[in-house]
């Protein structure tokens, strides 16, 4: 164990280290003092240092190693393997490493999207050498006891049971199934009732042995740790694994049943609504005139047509969104929100209204400015704390983007013109693109005058 | 673990920067003047306001926030929800400010701004770069008594709060479920309405209630404002009294909570619904708050870690993990609140498991804290748990203001804010015996809880066959 010098709280507090963030006043030539770090033995990570507080913060990802993986008859394995890597390792039993876990005060905790498969660390400077054996041990030995084991599937069971008496949940469930019909995405990434009992340790050692590995491997970390610190604990937690993941190849695909509306038919007295029509890419040259479309559209809440034609104006709703989604295989730009059972048909004729104007006549030069002006100035409160950073870092990191990327990014934002927006919502905004599903009772909605294609008595993968 | 069990740490979590200061701490003589956790600096102004600045450089931002001492605790007989439809209202026409313009602004000037209201309080709060904090302190200080909000946006807004409330509540039955187990256990007690309001009188509320109850309350001398970031506390210190300063005191209107009636008889709440597949356990005490009285509050702290606090938990460990019972178990605590508090326990049942065994699951755990009380190396380990995972509270610009403003606008003093990791340090194993009989002893039935189930609707019995010939 490192005995660390004693501060006083004087001397720490006269310390003040360069603010991590270039304000505007410095003139930089970066962002955000971001350093690539490669290991000896080759593992690569970024990495911003701050040390005027004793934390350090890892996240980290393997790329593509998600439940998009997943075989239909073993939904919910990257989600078990993300509850039961911290369910002991190596000769530390379950109980014995969540109780190391917790009286050190170390955040050691892994979750799976549907393209990636992510963990965290998070630590106090002077526990930080156990955190990083428990990190290595979860990855290259965990022991997916019995016991454990069936307390997370049960656990899973429960959490999915819950979620059956919320809308919102029931929505999302039905949306993914429809629109990526027929692709992995359509799956339940949280498993099913039934494939989680027939998950085993098996599949568990299959999906370590297939997924995690140093070829898609993916980090950032920031706080309290230098470059050179930082290599060394690269290569002890990291550097067993193996060299090459297995894994299948996922197609891309388009939003499916566009212009369909499906109906989950439930006796409350708020319908939820959900759509989902192609988005666009990060990737794409256009990204950053689509972000500022997309605040005038609906993205930022107050200030954005949405919200001020349908809240602010008629009060039809507590909230109303839009948003992109950039999975690796689908793009999609998505509306939530929820009304009275009778305002249902009013709701959807309103986001149609505003989707066809956006599309069909220019912003103004306020929306634009006001759009540019919150997109470039909001990025630090991103950024104020150890895992805010680096989650923004892997985000960056996992889509492929370079260490550049937040040097660039407003450049790039204010160099958007109205005509740019234009453009672009002309192409992408189309309402017959909309895959729409309601959550709500199906009487009222065909009597308030709601065409429904489609009703789905039992939603699809959750039993 | 799972993810979505992911349980509160304690409320009053801070932080310390220097950990040796926290290890040394108890070996120090009793003069030393002990460390602080977020060197807060502390103003008043002359018209009552109070001022709190945590300085934090690292990033150019900072959280900008006005908590007012108001909440629905505090709302007239019959106008449950004013307290936060006013919040709302809040945003919707103020000095200068057109509706709906008080966000718009923030929002161009690439912050954040939001709002909360509470059964003790209501909190306004903005994130944004530090060059524009004097724009959101002037705006903020415009409508702390100059709000100016036409008839019709609050019809519109109205119509918002409703859509809140099925939204948070009436779509999901275990919304109602809390709501139901709250007015069990605050009998004659504002707490035991929900803050959202009931929907009747929701439906009701007026322009004239709402600035009724603004004009009430709605002062300097009922504020705390708080601002942590990129600041020092003579820059705050200087735009407060250049914006704020120039407000009159208003008259403080006194809170008087009544007591609790001696009801005999615990009570039982069952709710079943036909769209619940899960079953929920809970079980409420009424327990003191930091106010009502800080040394039994310090301890159910820590008894709360020890009995409910995560997979390490006595609850956990029993009740999920021993008998496999339940899919989770655990403890939630809040001890900022004005008047009493609450403990509350919960468990999810494992599939075929009745509710009834759960109880008893649990009724035995408490008794055994009861009886025993807890092992010395629980209880420093308790300690330790609760002093370090305090250290991550400095490392946002937000959770120092929004742990320091829950504190102080129920009662605590800022010192003993900063004080927490050491008082935290001196509750001692015969303090959790004492307190658990005081508070949750199942064996006593003067001591009353609220125990509610939350069910799916059963089934209605299919005839058997039983084979006789018709």
């Amino acid at each position: 164990m490192i005995l660390r010098k004693q501060f006083s709280i004087f001397a720490l507090t006269a310390l003040l280290f360069t603010s991590w963030v270039n304000s505007p006043a410095q003139a930089r030539d970066s962002f955000l003092d971001i350093k690539e770090v490669t290991s000896e033995s080759g593992i690569t990570a970024w990495l911003v240092e701050d040390h005027s507080i004793p934390i350090i913060a890892l996240s980290f990802a393997f790329k593509d190693a998600g439940a998009a993986q997943d075989e239909p008859e073993k939904q919910g394995l990257a989600q078990l393997a993300s509850n039961t890597l911290d369910e002991g390792a190596g000769n530390i039993t379950s109980e014995e490493f969540q109780k190391e876990l917790r009286d050190l005060a170390i955040t050691l905790r892994y979750n799976s999207g549907r393209d990636h498969f992510e963990g965290e660390l998070k630590t106090l400077t002077k526990n930080s050498d156990r955190a990083f054996e428990l990190l290595a041990l979860s990855i290259t030995e965990p022991r997916f006891d019995e016991a454990p084991l069936a307390r997370m599937i049960a656990a899973n069971q429960s959490r999915i049971r819950r979620s059956q008496s919320d809308p919102e949940w029931m929505a999302a469930r039905l949306l993914n199934d429809k629109a990526y019909s027929n692709h992995p995405y359509a799956q339940n990434s949280g498993g099913t009732l039934s494939s989680l009992s027939a998950l085993t340790a098996n599949d568990l050692r299959e999906f370590t042995s297939a997924r995690l590995a140093k070829n898609n491997l993916v980090i950032s970390v920031a706080g309290d740790i230098t470059a050179d610190e930082l290599k060394t604990r690269l290569d002890s937690v990291f550097g067993n694994l193996q060299d090459t993941a297995t894994l299948k190849s996922v197609p891309d695909t388009e939003i499916q049943n566009q212009g369909k509306i499906f109906l989950h038919d439930r006796d409350i007295p708020q319908t939820v609504i959900q759509i989902s029509q192609p988005g666009i890419s990060r990737h794409h040259p256009d990204y950053q005139i689509a972000q500022v479309m997309n605040f005038v559209l609906g993205s930022s809440g107050f200030g954005s047509r949405l919200t001020e034609e349908i809240r602010e104006k008629r009060g039809l709703t507590y909230g109303i969104y839009s948003y992109f989604t950039d999975h690796n295989h689908a793009q999609s730009l998505s509306i939530s929100t929820s009304t009275q059972n009778s305002n249902v048909s009013d709701m959807l004729n309103l986001i149609k209204q505003e989707w066809t104007k956006l599309a069909n006549e220019p912003i103004s030069n306020t929306e634009l400015s006001n759009a540019q002006s919150y997109l470039t100035g909001a990025l630090p409160l991103s950024m104020t704390s150890t895992k805010q950073i680096t989650d923004l870092l892997l985000s960056i990191q996992l889509d492929g983007l370079p260490i550049t990327y937040l040097d660039d990014r407003n450049a790039k934002l204010n160099a958007v013109t109205v005509d740019d927006v234009q453009n672009l919502a002309s192409k992408l905004l189309n309402t017959d693109q909309w895959t729409t599903v309601l959550v709500g009772p199906s009487a009222a909605l065909e009597s308030s005058g709601v065409a429904v294609d489609e009703t789905i008595a039992t939603l699809p993968n959750v039993e | 673990m799972t993810q979505s069990f992911t349980l509160p740490l304690p409320l009053r979590i801070l932080s310390i920067l220097c950990l040796c200061l926290i290890l040394t701490f108890s070996a120090q003589a009793q003069d030393t003047e002990p460390p602080k956790v977020f060197n807060a600096e502390y103003y008043t102004l002359d018209n009552g306001m109070e001022v709190v600045v945590i300085p934090n450089h690292r990033v150019p931002v900072v959280t900008h926030m006005v908590w007012y001492r108001v909440g629905a605790a505090d709302e007239p007989a019959g106008k449950s929800g004013i307290a936060h439809f006013l919040e709302h209202l809040l945003f919707k026409g103020s000095e200068n400010l057109e509706p709906g313009e008080f966000s718009k602004i923030v929002r161009s000037l690439g912050g954040r701004d939001n709002a909360f209201t509470a059964h003790d309080y209501t909190a306004y709060f903005q994130s944004i770069a530090v060059e524009h904090l004097e724009t959101v302190m002037k705006m903020e200080s415009g409508r702390m008594r100059d709000l100016a909000v036409p008839e019709n946006e609050v019809l519109s807004e109205r119509k918002v709060i409703l859509e809140e409330r099925s939204q948070r509540t009436d779509n999901d039955p275990s919304g109602r479920f809390g709501e139901y187990l709250n007015a069990a256990l605050y009998i004659n007690h504002p707490y035991g309405i929900p803050v959202i309001g009931w929907r009747q009188e929701m439906e009701a509320l007026s322009h004239k209630d709402a600035y009724d109850f603004y004009n009430q309350y709605y002062g300097p001398n009922n504020a705390i404002l708080i601002v942590s970031g990129d600041v020092t506390g003579d820059q705050v210190l200087e735009l407060a009294k250049k914006h704020y300063g120039r407000h009159k005191p208003v008259e403080i209107t006194k809170r008087n909570f009544p007591k609790v009636p001696q009801l005999d008889g615990a009570a039982k709440i069952t709710h079943s619904h036909p769209s619940i597949r899960q079953s929920q356990y809970q079980q409420i005490f009424r327990v003191p708050s930091y106010r009502i009285n800080e040394s039994d509050a310090l301890t159910l702290e820590v008894i709360e870690d020890i009995l409910g606090g995560g997979a390490t938990s006595r609850l956990y460990k029993e009740l999920v993990v021993e008998q496999k019972i339940a899919t989770s178990a655990g403890l939630y605590y809040d001890p900022n609140r004005w008047s009493d508090a609450q403990f509350v326990l919960y468990a999810t049942p494992a599939p075929n498991v009745d509710m009834e065994t759960i109880e008893k699951a649990m009724e035995d755990e408490l008794r055994k804290f009861v009886v025993f009380g807890v092992t010395d190396e629980e209880l420093s380990d308790a300690i330790s748990r609760l002093q370090a995972a305090a250290i991550y509270a400095r490392d946002s610009v937000r959770g120092p203001a929004m742990i320091i403003g829950r504190g102080m606008i129920t009662g605590s003093s800022l010192e003993s804010i900063e004080t927490w990791p050491r008082d935290i340090g001196t509750v001692t194993a015969e303090n959790i015996k004492t307190v658990a009989k005081r508070y949750f002893d199942p064996d006593n039935s003067n001591i009353r809880t609220v125990t509610g189930y939350l069910l799916p609707e059963e089934k209605p019995e299919t005839t058997q066959d039983n084979g006789d010939a018709p």
